[in-house]
């Protein structure tokens, strides 16, 4: 994949921003309170969907922001001419570590395993006790952003999970 | 020494608690949430680590979050600041289970100390003066009626657990007694997970003047005066002064002697805080102990020249006090303001958002402790304190005269501030003439107190 250059970066990391700061809090909200499965929404290139966690909670539901209108890997040729290149954040998302505490990946999810959003990935030790790193979105796992052992803070990103589902993909499930 | 020690605080301690670790050579790592991550003590910490999210239920009221970050940063010591995990001996026990140090009292002394009913027993029998009370926890609400009619009304509610005010309610009936119980009772509950509550006699028109002390891990103890919290609205004090305009230079003296050989004999470590309420006689009941750094700390800085919060270190630490009471001399006088972030048109509703100007003054005697500056946001998620104006004169009418100064010269735009309650005051004549009671500016209102100093 062509590398970007960074202004291109930054406008896509605000228009991220810009979702996750005012759509995100207000969708969560009408999920909870329409107590549907699951929404989807566009604005512009991109695309939120939310669904309501495995547990039943509600508004609790796990967010994932991807790109509707871009081009995949492989499919780098066929980019939107009117969007802006696309940040190849785009097509992963970052495990975040919940607690403050000690890193541990597990040893058999390895770089290249697929998962499931919610698939427990690893866990941080808080004072002995292992709390889950969990998968946030589908995909592959690619490359790790700390070493197993490392201290990591709370909401630190540890590991990258590349999005597998491509615009053709989402297109024809869409539809 | 401690080589590193762990901020497990926010605002504008945590920066002072930076300031005292740097004054002593200390590395310092801030722990803050996520909605600190802008904050001052962060931006000028060695080193900051995230501890949770906003809420302080997973962030600094987390003890694990709070170990886990001094053990995973390399600190060896903890400083909770005030509030949050202070005084809460099972934390001091489990950060000494994890091999580190609690900057303030040890945990069994913190556990000596936890109940106020138990301690008010425990240093009546060294001889202070205290208020009376119910005769120990209320089991149930018949028994409070029992004893509030045993202690004679009207009677103050008050939790075992905490302080700032919450739980807290002064009641005259039986009828007012029953339906406070209730709401103290979910009160409590709420704010430390505790809904003991106990009574007391409720002394109209008192005073609220408290000790500092110190005392080693030798026993050797001093006081450093004390202070006069008078100045409250519905328990919450925002301005102090020290010397207590209550009581002439013989009675202070007598007072700080009294705690100081109480706290002592009772086996206190570290610095404190000995509150006493003082009758319109001038005689002393003592009410509680605070085990930790207090807001209104600065006042007796300024006039002792010893920095409480190196004081507080230095003993936990284990270093001996280094000085005797000799050595202790109380110069001037001085007076600090909470600003806190209220409007005092509308029942001093919190408020937040983003400070568009500050500037701090000036000039001597003059000191801010606080967390602001221009740009800052303020977030909503805890106390509405902004910082602290404190100001020192040689006496107290030269002290008031440089506050008003001081006060004018201070600006924060962009949010609603309590300023205008501090600037009325200043020029009340109750306050003056030294008179303030804790129940005044309730009974009067504070909004009469705005009006009157605005015409």
């Amino acid at each position: 994949m062509p590398d970007r250059d960074e202004a291109a970066r930054l406008v896509d990391h605000a228009q991220i921003e810009g979702l996750a700061d005012e759509l995100l809090p207000a969708l969560i909200a009408k999920l909870g309170a329409t107590g549907l499965g699951e929404l989807e929404l566009r604005e512009g290139d991109w695309r939120v969907r939310l669904r309501r966690s495995a547990d039943g909670a509600g508004a609790a539901a796990k967010g994932a922001l991807g790109r509707s209108t871009r081009s995949g890997p492989g499919h780098l040729d066929h980019a939107h001419p009117a969007a802006p290149e696309a940040p190849r954040d785009a097509y992963r998302s970052a495990a975040t570590s919940p607690a403050v505490g000690v890193y541990h990946p597990r040893p058999e999810i390895a770089s290249g395993s697929r998962v499931r959003a919610g698939d427990r990935i690893g866990s941080v030790d808080v004072l002995g006790i292992p709390q889950e790193v969990v998968a946030p979105v589908n995909g592959i796992v690619g490359a790790g952003l700390v070493e197993n052992g490392d201290a990591v803070e709370y909401g630190q990103e540890l590991v990258w999970i590349e999005l597998i589902s491509t615009p053709a993909e989402r297109g024809g499930r869409d539809a | 020494m401690f080589s590193k020690i762990l901020i497990a605080n926010r605002g504008e301690i945590a920066v002072r608690i930076l300031r005292a670790c740097r004054t002593l050579g200390v590395e310092a790592v801030v722990a803050y949430s996520e909605a600190d991550r802008e904050s001052l003590a962060v931006q000028q910490a060695d080193e900051a680590i995230c501890i949770g999210p906003a809420d302080a239920k997973r962030s600094y009221l987390s003890a694990p979050a709070v170990i886990s970050a001094a053990i995973v940063s390399g600190c060896d010591a903890i400083h909770p600041g005030y509030g949050f995990l202070s005084e809460d001996e099972g934390f001091a026990e489990v950060v000494r289970a994890h091999g580190l140090t609690f900057i303030g009292p040890p945990p069994q002394v913190l556990e000596r100390f936890a109940s106020k009913e138990a301690t008010r027993r425990l240093l009546g029998a060294q001889g202070l003066a205290t208020i009376p009370g119910s005769n120990g926890m209320l089991r149930d609400d018949l028994h409070g009626l029992e004893e509030a009619e045993r202690i004679g009304y009207p009677v103050l509610i008050k939790p075992s657990a905490g302080g700032g005010g919450k739980g807290m309610r002064m009641v005259r009936t039986p009828r007012e007694l029953e339906a406070a119980l209730k709401i103290c009772r979910s009160e409590a509950r709420a704010a430390f997970g505790d809904d003991s509550l106990y009574l007391e006699k409720w002394l109209e028109d008192n005073r609220h003047v408290e000790v500092q002390v110190a005392v080693d891990r030798f026993g050797h103890g001093v006081h450093l005066g004390e202070r006069d919290c008078s100045v409250q609205r519905r328990h919450q004090k925002f301005l102090e002064e020290a010397p207590t305009p209550a009581l002439g230079d013989a009675a202070r003296g007598e007072l700080a002697d009294r705690a100081i050989r109480a706290i002592v004999a009772a086996g206190y470590e570290n610095v404190g805080t000995l509150e006493f309420l003082v009758d319109p006689a001038g005689k002393a009941y003592f009410i509680e102990i605070n085990c930790r750094i207090q807001v209104e700390h600065p006042i007796t800085e300024m006039l002792t020249g010893i920095d409480l919060v190196v004081t507080q270190i230095r003993i936990a630490a284990g270093e001996p006090l280094g000085f005797s009471q000799a050595d202790v001399t109380l110069r001037g006088h001085a007076l600090e303001f909470r600003i806190n972030a209220e409007d005092t048109q509308h029942d001093f509703r919190p408020s937040s958002g983003v400070v568009e100007r500050y500037l701090a003054p000036g000039g001597p005697g003059v000191r801010v402790d606080s967390h602001l500056f221009t740009g800052y946001e303020v977030p909503p998620f805890y106390d509405s304190l902004l910082g602290k104006l404190i100001v020192w004169g040689p006496d107290r009418p030269t002290a008031i005269a440089r506050s008003l100064v001081a006060l004018d010269e201070l600006v924060i735009d962009g949010l609603v501030t309590n300023l205008a309650i501090h600037q009325a005051l200043l020029r009340n004549e109750t306050f003056l003439a030294g008179k303030m009671t804790t129940n005044l500016v309730d009974r009067v209102g504070a909004a009469a107190f705005l009006a009157a100093a605005a015409r």
